[in-house]
């Protein structure tokens, strides 16, 4: 031992050393730089780093698998439960968000009409295949309280009648049809009254029609055609759509107005039914009455 | 007819349950497709009512007719039973015709099918809108009736090579004794 304290060796292994403490001294002073040296190094190795990590990642993850495979597919089994879980939770959120709207948008109908009494909103089931006048289904029958020639709207306006209903859907008569006919007065002028009813070019173009207007009406283009509620099928007061164009019919005596609908009929998702109103019992009693 | 050995007999009723099932199939799909979408369709049913009928006895043919009829009186909301009628009707008298008459070729399933269809087109339009008078009623016929109908009728050929594929997987074929080869010859 002692030989080797005395010896160059030793000498010149000190001599490192205390070289090794000067660069770690002056790395010091390079406030986190690294040194000339050091980034030529880590330039030099970083491509064989790189792979010799990734070959060591890709063992240890191989290994890990093998020794811990149990437990992964516990975790695996329990985090897609867990993300079954979650689908579902998603599924019933945009369900009641759908909900929330739809009743959003019944709250302001009903603010608008007091009077009348709605159903929960129903969804649109289908439409009648092949039909011109684009009558349609809906997921609500009399188990739900709804009624044979029962008004049909949505938040945009009135949309048609209910003619068939059976214990949980009913089938829907829009006013593009001419077998519907709605009595309705223009809003603006509150005189000129017709009936809405739907013709075969009209249902073409997504339009129905005001007919048996006096040759002398007020209407205007874009002029509002509300329910008159004076049939007693329809309630009062309801946007039926707007006056797109008017005519003189060939007798002369009338006029007509093609109306387009306030709610696109082609596209509805959901409506409402209107199962009581003012006025629909007297007004229905009285039409039975004097027919 | 050859007898059966019992292995037969099992791939024989796999088989048939097998098309039958595959019937089934088609006539719930083409019902799907029917209560689809707002677009003008074709009436599918009718030519895959037509399809089981020319491999079928008259009373299934009538039986499956009828049961496209109900679902096409569903998915077009006409009065339940109509198109039953109707439907039992044409497949009976279609698989009789079959039965004595013709042979079956794509021709002749064709020529019959686009007279089925419309039939079933022309009497809808009759009972559902012409009877009722509509102001400019004809233009329905023009514009939807014959559109309908010419879409069935490209439907048709689908459907046929459908269940052609399907047959010729799974149709039963007639065993032939040598003494009834030297029969018929």
């Amino acid at each position: 031992m002692r030989e080797f304290l005395k010896s160059t060796r030793f000498k010149i292994l000190l001599a490192f050393i205390a070289f090794l403490v000067g660069i770690m001294i002056y790395a010091v002073t390079k406030g986190g730089y690294s040194l000339s040296g050091a980034s030529f190094i880590n330039t030099v190795t970083k491509p064989f780093r790189f792979i010799s990590n990734s070959v060591s990642m890709k063992l240890e993850k191989t290994v890990d698998r093998i020794e811990n495979a149990d437990a992964y597919y516990e975790e695996n089994q329990e985090l897609k439960k867990q993300v079954g879980e979650l689908n579902k939770q998603l599924t019933d959120y945009d369900d009641l968000k759908t909900e929330v709207e739809e009743l959003r948008k019944l709250v302001v109908i009903k603010e608008e009409h007091p009077d009348s009494v709605f159903s929960q909103p129903a969804d649109v089931l289908g439409y009648v295949a092949n039909d011109p006048f684009k009558g349609f289904t809906i997921d609500r029958g009399y188990a739900d309280g709804i009624e044979p020639y029962s008004p049909v709207i949505t938040p945009e306006g009135v949309v048609g009648i209910t003619i068939d209903v059976s214990q949980h859907t009913s089938t829907v008569r829009t006013i593009l049809s001419p077998d519907l006919s709605v009595a309705a007065v223009c809003s603006d002028t509150n005189t000129d009254f017709g009936i809405v009813e739907g013709s075969v070019i009209a249902a073409e173009n997504k339009k129905t029609k005001l007919t048996h207007l006096t040759p002398d009406h007020k209407l205007k283009e874009d002029s509002l055609i509300v329910t008159a509620g004076s049939s007693g099928l329809f309630p009062k007061d309801y946007v039926i759509g707007t006056v797109k164009s008017m005519g003189v019919d060939p007798n002369g005596l009338t006029a007509y107005a093609e109306i387009e609908p306030a709610a696109d009929i082609t596209r509805l998702s959901s409506v409402f039914v209107i199962m009581d109103f003012d006025g629909k019992k007297e007004a229905l009693d009285a039409s039975q009455d004097n027919p | 007819m050859r007898l059966k050995t019992t292995r037969e007999k099992r791939i024989l009723y796999f088989k048939t349950t097998l098309r039958i099932f595959l019937y089934g199939l088609i006539v719930m799909a083409g019902f799907i497709y029917m209560t689809c979408g707002t677009w003008t369709k074709a009436v599918v049913l009718v030519p895959t009512a037509v399809c089981v009928a020319l491999n079928a006895d008259v009373l299934v043919s009538a039986f499956v007719g009828a049961f496209c009829g109900f679902l096409i009186d569903i998915a077009c909301e006409r009065l339940f039973g109509y198109n039953a009628v109707l439907l039992a009707v044409f497949c009976a008298a279609i698989s009789l015709v079959y039965e004595l008459y013709f042979r079956k070729r794509f021709f002749n399933y064709l020529w019959i099918t686009a007279l089925a269809a419309f039939l079933q087109c022309r009497l809808d339009y009759e009972f559902y809108y012409k009877m009722w008078n509509y102001e400019n009623v004809e233009r329905i016929f023009h514009t939807m009736t014959l559109k309908v109908w010419g879409y069935t009728m490209i439907s048709a050929v689908i459907i046929y090579i459908i269940f052609a594929v399907i047959n010729k997987f799974l149709m039963p074929k007639a065993h032939l004794t040598i003494e009834d080869v030297i029969k018929t010859s």
